[in-house]
Formats: structure tokens, sequence, C-alpha cells
């Protein structure tokens, strides 16, 4: 056990460093001079040439690259070129803006999905229809779903605000549309899960002993259904930490992936940095997270894979 | 389960000698032939990129609706919706066709070449792989696309590069399932040299899986490239892709809903053909079964 959970810590490490660069790779040679970014109206050249000394952009990428990597291993994410703070101060209120998306996300998608895997394995005739909704759940992007819930409920029914910000209200179309576009993976987990169980010498045994159907259902194939599960919460968990961009551009969240799309407009280079590396560790952390978990609710799974 | 599984893979072998085809693979494959079909055919739908200010425009600037003359409305440009949708179906379509051979080749080579070469070999390219999952999708998407020119190569190679890494770690558990089978050692024994065994014993078990992917594959690409065209990170406008006809759409949504809507209708539709096609190549091959979809 703690063999593994070293094991799976250092691989993560090493995951989230790749990460961070490419990353670093990526974002430097992408053409454009923040310097014109930070100052777009200024005329002489000493004017352009002082931001990039202050900002050690005149310094070879080699340099600049070791002077990133030594501050980030102090936990350091560096400063905006633009907004003159610690991309730290910048990222913590925004990924705590994401965080409620993400939570309200993932509540709506357990609520949608369990409920759409509950009706088609209890009531067969629907299930065909259950099939149909979550392919069409399938198939559409997570931005389309929500511009046709911005059109419905926001300029037709006038039902929720269209115009961007974070708060009760606000939540409410964003965290469905993650909820619409999960649930199907939700669904077919839980399906999946209680055919398996229905069908086992467990379940023939509690009927053999005479308990209620709820009791069965609610002791000995429900409890299954968790252990999967859990690995998809930690998946979505990491996925919507690291930005869900399409949903807060769509509802003007001010999430951490709007953020990321606005410092990639201004070539703000710390602030992508520090935002696709957050993302990354979002995405390891939960993932991990969610196995430890399972290992802990499911003996089975402790076992270290081969 | 247990009980029915048996009779149930044997009806499904003779259904599969018989050729039968199950009803989504079907009902995929023929809507799928009718947008490569719109894909091929699309200069005769008109010209996408046709402004008409004048006459394609109410008297007060707002869109024309429906009408024989444009069949389904024009855009805020006066543009002809239904060349417009025409175009970006047809992008749609060779993104999906040609982003899903590359990320699928790529990804079965790396899988397949971490499970059969053990050592050093595995471990770089399998950390590798783990690096290409941790990646945030679309900010690593946006990333690279702030180092290219807009358009369909763009396109491809984000999806690619972010679309590799999932096939990649699908074929190598297939191989470590496989690669102490009796057939592969066998081969091994015999003295085979390691890629004529990963060509003739283990690449040949991969197709299945990866035929059973690849519609799933190709459906994630449609998504994707819809939603990088929407982000501006994809193909830009002019040039038509379903994606940036949302995101002119958007700017209409409260006078002309039909600019959001013509094209979400038609990713759904073009998305959902794969997906089909997907769930019948699964239903005929229940082994399969747990191959799942990667993206959103």
């Amino acid at each position: 056990m703690a063999r593994t959970l070293i094991r799976r810590v250092a691989l993560g490490l090493i995951a989230v460093l790749g990460v961070a660069v490419l990353a670093f790779l990526a974002e430097f040679v992408v053409p454009g001079d923040p310097a014109r970014a930070i100052a777009p109206r200024a005329q002489s050249a000493a004017v352009l040439q002082n931001i990039r000394v202050q900002l050690h952009l005149n310094q070879p990428l080699i340099v600049q690259f070791a002077d990133y990597f030594a501050s980030l291993f102090h936990g350091n994410l560096g400063t905006s070129y633009v907004q003159r703070q610690s991309v730290a101060s910048l990222i913590a209120p925004r990924l705590v803006t994401t965080g409620w998306l993400a939570l309200a996300g993932v509540v709506a998608e357990i609520i949608l999905g369990g409920a759409l895997g509950l009706v088609a394995t209890l009531y067969p005739r629907v299930r065909a229809a259950v099939t149909a909704v979550n392919l069409t759940l399938l198939a559409l992007p997570q931005f389309v779903v929500g511009l046709v819930l911005l059109l419905v409920f926001g300029f037709r029914l006038h039902m929720a605000p269209v115009t961007g910000g974070a708060g009760p209200a606000e939540i409410i179309l964003p965290a469905l549309t993650l909820g619409l576009v999960g649930a199907p993976w939700y669904a077919q987990i839980v399906a999946d899960q209680m055919a398996d169980s229905l069908s086992s010498a467990y379940v023939r045994t509690a009927v053999a002993k005479g308990l209620s159907d709820r009791y069965i259902l609610r002791r000995h194939v429900l409890r299954n259904v968790l252990s999967p599960a859990l690995t998809m919460i930690g998946m979505d968990l990491g996925a919507y930490l690291s930005g869900v961009v399409t949903v807060e551009v769509v509802f003007g969240w001010p999430g951490i992936g709007l953020l990321a799309v606005e410092s990639l407009q201004n070539l703000d280079r710390p602030v992508v940095m520090g935002t696709v590396i957050v993302g990354a560790v979002a995405v390891v952390f939960f993932n991990l997270l969610a196995d430890l978990v399972r290992m802990y609710v499911d003996p089975r799974t402790r076992e270290e894979p081969a | 389960m247990t009980a029915t599984a048996a009779p149930a893979r044997l009806s499904q072998a003779r259904d599969r000698r018989a050729g039968h085809w199950p009803g989504t693979l079907i009902a995929g494959t023929a809507l799928l032939a009718i947008f490569v079909g719109i894909a091929i055919a699309a200069p005769l739908f008109g010209n996408p990129l046709q402004q008409n200010l004048i006459g394609g425009l109410t008297k007060t600037g707002l869109p024309l609706g429906m009408s024989w003359a444009h069949p389904l409305g024009t855009d805020t440009l006066g543009r002809s919706e239904l060349a417009r949708l025409a175009f970006g179906i047809r992008t749609s379509v060779i993104v999906a066709l040609v982003s899903n051979l590359t990320s699928i080749a790529i990804g079965a080579a790396v899988g397949l070449a971490a499970g059969f070469f053990r050592g050093p070999v595995e471990a770089i390219l399998m950390r590798v792989t783990d690096i290409g999952l941790a990646l945030p999708y679309t900010l690593a998407a946006l990333v690279i696309a702030g180092l290219m020119t807009a358009g369909l190569t763009r396109v491809i190679v984000i999806i690619t590069a972010l679309f590799w890494a999932y096939p990649a770690r699908l074929v190598y558990g297939e191989v470590l399932r496989l690669r102490h089978r009796g057939f592969v050692e066998s081969g091994e024994a015999m003295g085979a040299s390691g890629l004529a065994v990963v060509r003739r014993h283990l690449a040949p078990h991969m197709l299945p899986l990866l035929v059973t992917y690849s519609p799933l594959n190709a459906a994630s690409a449609v998504v994707f490239e819809a939603t990088l065209s929407y982000l501006g990170a994809g193909i830009n406008p002019p040039t038509a892709s379903l994606g940036n006809m949302i995101s002119d759409g958007q700017d209409a949504i409260s006078y002309a809903p039909h600019l959001l809507l013509v094209p979400a209708v038609a990713i759904l539709a073009i998305t959902l053909s794969f997906l089909l096609i997907g769930e019948g190549l699964k239903s005929r091959n229940p082994d399969l079964a747990r191959v799942s979809w990667l993206g959103r």
C-alpha cells in the first residue's frame, strides 16, 4: 500500500513536470512580443527594451528556463506580466470559483447519470429510450449544450441570468451543462455495475433468504456502483479544476479557464504556465485521491496492478 | 449475466458469420454516408463566402429566415447558411477522418513498442503517455494553437498531439495481456525477430480493438474541432467550420437563434453517426464493450 502510494505520487510528479516543461517550451516559442502586449502604444524602442530587461526576456532561453524552474521548485509560480501580481495570487481565487462549478457539475452528473442508469436497469421497457438520450448527450459538445441552455432558459424564458459572473443564480446553467454532458458516463457505470450485481451469486442468495427488493438494492447492489463511480468522480474533478474552459467562456464564469484564455490573448506567459501546471496537478491529484478512496471502500482494488 | 453470457455470445458469433449488422451499425453507417456525400458535394450547395449585405439581409439588417432562395436563411453577413453548413460539414468530416487515422496510428505504434520492448523503452514511452494523459486538454490545445496559423492543418496537428495517448494506453494494456500467451512466446522461441513477432502476431490482435475505438475517437475529434474553432483556436472565419458558425451565431442569439441551432444539430448528427457505428461494433464484439469514449 505504502509502496503503491509512493510510486503513484512519483509518477504523478514526473507527469506534472513533463507537462510544465512542454508548456514552457511551447509558450516561449509562441510568436509575439510580450513587451508589445504590455505597452501596446509605446513608441520608443528603449521603453520596450526596458520592459524586456525587467522581465528577463533579453536573456537566453536556457537561462530563462533555469530561472523559471528554480523558482517553481521553491513553490513560486512567478509574477504576471500584465497584472503586476504574483501568479499564485491571481490563480487562487479563480481556482476557488472553478472549484464551486466543478463541485456543482459533479453533483449534477451524479444525480442525472444515476437517475438514467437506475431507470434503464429497473425498467427494461424504457432502456432503448435511455440509450438514445445517453448517445445524444455524448454526441453534444459542452459549449453547444451550454449555448442551447442559455438560449432557452436565459434568452427565451428569462429564468436564468445571461450576463455572466459567479453567484448562486449564475452557477445553475453551467453546472447543468456539465451535468448533462457528463451524465451518460455515470449512467453507463451504474447500469453496468447493477447488471453485474443483479446476476451475481450473492444477490441470488439474498433473494433466497427472503430479503426485500429494496434492501437488496440498497445493501448489495448499489454499494458496488460506488467503486467505479469514485474513479469517474476523481477524473472529472481533476479535469474540471484544470479549467472548464468552454463552459466558462460560454457563461462568462470567472474561473481558471477564463483566466487562461485571457492570459493567452495577452501573451501573459507566467499566468498561462501557472494555469497549465495547476491544471496538471489537479488532474494527477484527483485521480490519485479517487484511487485511494476506492482502495479504502473496495478491498478488491487493493492489489497492485500488474 | 454469467448464466446467459455463453448463449448470447454463441448467437452473436452466428450473427457475425451470417454478416448480420446490428441496427445501430446500419443507422450510423447510413448517416455517416450522407455526411460524407455532403462533404464531397459541398460546392453544389452554393458559395459559403459570398457576402450579400443588401439582398441577403432584411431591410433592418437582420439575417433572413428560410426561403426558396436561401433554404436555411442567411447569416449576419448575408451569406447563405446552407452553403456554410455544407462546407462546415466538409471541414468536420475531413478533420474526423484524417486526425482519427493519425492519432490512432501514433498511439498504436507507441503502445505496441512500449508493450513489446520491455525495459527503458517501455518506461520512457509510458511516462510520455502519462504526460499526454495528464495534459489539460483545452488549455494545451490553446497553447499549441498559438504556435501555428489557423486552418485544417492546425486542427489536425492539435487533435493528433492530444488524442494519441489514449489509444496508446489501450494498445499497451492489450499487448501486456497477450505477451505471455503461447503464440507470442512460441514465436519468440522459434527465433523470430522482435519486429516480426510484433507485426505477425501482436499487431493483428490489436485490429478489433482499434476498429471499435476509432469511431469513438472520430466522434471526439468532431467535437474537439468544433470546440477549437468556437474558441478561435481552430479554423478561423471566413472559412466555414461548424464551431466558428456557432461562435458567429452566438452574437445573434437573441434575434436569430437558427444561426446557432443549425450548426449545432449538424455537429450532433455527425457525432451521433460515429457513436452509433461504435455502439454497433461493440454489440458485435462484447469483449470490447469496455472500450469507452475519451473526450468531451
